[in-house]
Parts: C-alpha cells; structure tokens; sequence
C-alpha cells in the first residue's frame, strides 16, 4: 500500500523541479509575465497539493473537497467570471493556463473544477444580477460546488432532444425528467439544469438553477468508472420537483444557446486538462526512458524512443497552440470562435490520449501498474475524447463550417 | 542577507543598536511569556536559546512555507505604487565615500595535522585542553 503513495511524489518531485525543462516543451513560452505568474502558482499548487494525492483519490473515489477550496482561495473557483461577485476576471487564455497545469497534478480533479468554473460563468453571463449575487459568491470561494446538466439517457449527442419538462405553474417551473452522468451530482449544491419550457427542438429548452434540497429532486447511483474517480457521477432526478421561476438563467428558449456557449469554454478547458496530463506523461517517460536499461545502456539511447518521444512532444505543442488559438478566439469574441473550440477539443483530447498512452507504453510492464501515474492519466483523459461534445460532435460542427459556413 | 553584498549583518546591527537579543538563522519561533525560544540554524546543527522580549530575529528558509500567490494578488501588485527615492535623500550620494571601513583580511589558519590518541580516555582529556568540550 505504500507503493503508490511512492510514485505519485516521484511525479511531483518531476514536476517540481523539472517544469518543461526542455525548451521545446516549455509552456511558458510566448506568455506574458502576470500568465507566467498565474501559470507558477497553478503548477506549483498542482505539484504540492495535488500530485501526491491523485493516486489515492482516484483509488478511494475521494472527492477532495478541502483541496479544491484552497484552489479557490487562490482565484481558481471562479476564474473567468467577473471580480464584482467573486471570480478573478482572467482571459480564456489565462483559464486555459492554469488548468493545462494544474492539470499536471491531477487531471480528474482538475476536470471537475473546470465544469464548476463553467457553470458559474453561465450564472454570471446570463443571469440578472439578483441571480448573479445569489449564486457567484460562494460557488467562486467553493464554498458550494456546481453541476452543468445536459445529458440525458435518451439524448447524448443529441442535445436539442432532451425531454427534462418544466411546466409553468404561477411562480414556478414543475421538472419532471432525469439526466445522466453529470459530474458532481449528488454532492454537489447547485445544478444548472437544460429543460424543456417550450415545443420541440432547441428552441424549445430553457435553463434553470436549482438546488439540492429542493423537494422532487434526488440522484441515482454513484456510477463506477475507468477514470475521473476523483469526482462522483450520478444521474439526476426530477419528480415533480418545484423550481421559483426566479431560477430561470435569461429568457424562455434560450437555455439552448446558453448550453452551448458554456460548452465552447468548456471545450477548451477539457482540452487544456488534456494538455497537462500530456506533459505530465511526457516527462515521466523522458525520465523512465534515462533511468531503464535494457541491452546494456539506457532506453533513451534507442533511436526508435527518441523518435518517439519526438513525436510525442511535437504534437503536445501543436494541440497547445490549438487550443491557445482558439482560447484567443474565443476571449476576443471572434466570428469563428465556437468552430476553432470544437476543432482544438478535437484535436488536443486526441492527440494527447495518445501521447498519454505513449508514455505509458514507453514505460513497459511498469506503465501498467497502478504505482506509477501515468496510467492514470492515460484513464483520466480517456473520456475527455467523449463529453463536452463527443469528438464526432465536433467532426460535425467543423464540417458544417467548411460546407454550409 | 543582503542580496547585493551577503553580508548577513541587518539583523545583527539592529540587534546590537537597539541592545536587544538577537536570535538569527531562525528555522523555529515559539513565543513564552515575555520571552521567545528560537531554534537556529547553525553550522553544527541545531542551537535553541530562549530570549527576553524584545528581540530580533532573523528568519532562515526553513522558518515557514511560503503562501501561494493569489491571481488577484499577482494582478494587483503590477498597479501597486513603486516609489523611487533617489539615494542622496537617504544620506548616502552613490560614489561617496564608503561607510564600510576594512580593518583587515586574514586567512583561515592553515590546517594543521592530526593526532592519533591512545585512547577514548585521552582523546576526551585532549579535547578539555582545547577547550572543545
């Protein structure tokens, strides 16, 4: 039992003291001074805080409460939703930085805060200000946590579809309904919640805060999974469950767009949790690859690794650039933005799947035990391929771009 | 320790105008009543000596953990004022005449050679005629 609590501060020591130390990899590079502060605090949080506990998390299913509150001390509970109800006021650039490398510490845990910062942001862009007081303070300090609510049994892919009803009786919505697989739910407080007010379609959806405690609502089984153990997963479930109409986020009808705009940050943000479980992996196969001998020298003097390492670290920094780009885009609020999230999402969640897998390879029989940290970043970043918008999703919207756009 | 000279002397100048205790290389504070016991870094090790208040002390690395950074902190301290005093309002024009004074500069003592003993008994009368013990 004490083999891998061993390796995981092995990891952290790595990322300590050998920060991108190869110039190439360096993801410091073209940042401005305050990005490179926020991106040392985020990793040096990540190396003390997180890496020696992400083994032990994902292996008791901790969800570590206590360590996400402190990230939120440092401004990592709301960070690009407005300073005047408690977020930091950062770029999506700035945001993509600090989970890429707080990501290098644990890239569940880090997922979970990046869904939460999604959230909030929704309630603060589309919510009026009574609203925005209401919900901002104390889900940016973590004091409470959030859930982002879309995902049906019966409509994944298929968003607009969803069935969740909410019928308008006086002051109040009545839901009726259920969701699947939403990250946090069950232990978290607030839940923004995609419903159908209206016909069929995307027209028809509209979002809603609640809250747990409100009567009618309640959660499903705890779902076991291969990665993201750090957070718990749950359906969430409406039965005749009353929500004040003062829950709406913006209008009837517009619960659609709102979904879909929180998801182009998300986008980026799940991708940048890819990103850092990326370098993470790279490094630890840099080191295994110098410290392994076989055949009488070290790995690394094997001309096929070093090709392949190569490789590995080549497509870490285009996914980073495709993501940095589309981060750009996105803060500046340009025409092409939500297509240049979808292609960066797609591109980095894959590529950096496989160079997680890569290092994990690169790393033998070894790879495959669950003492050393790369195997649980290749299973923490798996799903990263599959929610936020399936990569095929994100086929589709590049694809309409090119033949309609 | 300054980081232009690394003279190691502020706290110990202070210490000795104000005519206060001084516990310097500070790796451990705990404060008693009117007093503070202080555990410093020192070359053989670790030396605690309990000081009457008030006292300086000198902070060794070891002393605390350093607090994170908050991003508004590190988004607030690029507006913070930076004042710039130029030296001659502080009492020293920069190429005046030094206020450090060398009195002189010597060499470590060459090390001498060893002493073999014939035993434990004799090794420690050696060390009392030394005054090592």
């Amino acid at each position: 039992a004490m083999a891998w609590r061993a390796a995981p501060r092995a990891a952290a020591r790595l990322l300590l003291g050998r920060r991108g130390i190869a110039s190439c990899l360096d993801p410091s590079t073209g940042l401005t001074e305050d990005q490179k502060e926020f991106q040392k605090v985020a990793l040096d949080f990540a190396a003390k805080e997180m890496a020696p506990y992400m083994a032990e998390w994902d292996e008791k299913e901790i969800f570590p409460v206590e360590t996400m509150r402190k990230a939120a001390q440092l401004g990592f509970g709301g960070i690009y939703v407005k300073p005047d109800v408690g977020g930091s006021g950062l770029s999506r650039l700035d945001t993509s930085i600090i989970f890429e490398a707080l990501s290098t510490g644990c890239a569940s845990t880090t997922a979970y805060m990046s869904i939460h910062n999604m959230c909030v942001w929704m309630i603060d862009t589309f919510g009026n200000e009574e609203q925005r007081r209401r919900f901002c303070p104390s889900l940016c300090s973590m004091e409470k946590f959030a859930s982002y609510c879309l995902t049906e049994p019966g409509s994944g892919s298929d968003a607009a579809s969803l069935l969740t009803s909410a019928q308008r009786k006086g002051d109040t919505y009545v839901l009726n309904g259920s969701k699947a697989f939403i990250s946090g739910g069950g232990d978290t407080d607030v839940y923004v919640v995609m419903c159908r007010t209206g016909g069929p379609g995307p027209k028809g959806i509209s979002c809603l805060v609640l809250e747990k405690g409100m009567p009618g609502l309640s959660f499903g089984k705890k779902e076991k999974k291969v990665g993201w153990n750090s957070q718990p997963t749950r359906a969430v479930i409406f039965e005749d469950c009353i929500v004040p109409v003062g829950n709406r986020l913006g209008a009837e009808g517009q619960g659609f767009s709102i979904a879909m705009q929180g998801l182009n940050g998300g986008r980026i943000n799940i991708a940048s949790c890819s990103l850092g479980a990326a370098h993470a992996s790279v490094l630890l196969a840099q080191e295994h690859l110098t410290v392994r001998k076989q055949f009488g020298e070290p790995l690394a003097n094997n001309q096929y690794l070093q090709f392949r390492l190569a490789e590995m670290a080549t497509r870490l920094v285009a996914a980073r650039l495709m993501v940095r780009n589309a981060a750009r885009a996105l803060q500046d609020g340009r025409e092409d933005a939500a297509v240049l999230c979808s292609m960066a999402k797609l591109f980095a969640t894959d590529e950096c799947f496989g160079i997680c897998n890569q290092a994990l390879q690169m790393h033998g029989g070894y790879g495959y035990l669950k003492d050393y940290a790369v195997q649980q970043f290749v299973r923490d970043i798996r799903v990263h391929q599959i929610l936020e918008g399936t990569n095929e999703v994100m086929r589709m919207i590049v694809a309409r771009n090119l033949l309609q756009g | 320790q300054a980081i232009d000279d690394d003279c190691n002397q502020t706290g110990q100048l202070l210490a000795a105008m104000l005519d206060w205790p001084q516990g310097t290389f500070a790796s451990r504070v705990q404060l008693e009543d009117g007093a503070v016991r202080v555990e410093r870094e020192v070359d053989g090790g670790l030396e605690t000596l309990r000081l009457r208040l008030p006292a300086v002390l000198t902070a060794d690395l070891r002393l605390n953990e350093p607090r994170y950074a908050t991003l508004p902190n590190i988004m607030k301290a690029k507006k913070k004022p930076l004042e710039v005093i130029p030296a001659a309002e502080l009492g020293g024009a920069p190429g005046g005449p030094p206020r450090l004074k060398v009195l002189q500069v010597q060499e470590p003592p060459a090390r001498a050679g060893g002493e073999k003993v014939e035993n434990v008994a004799a090794l420690v009368e050696k060390l009392r005629q030394s005054g090592r013990v």
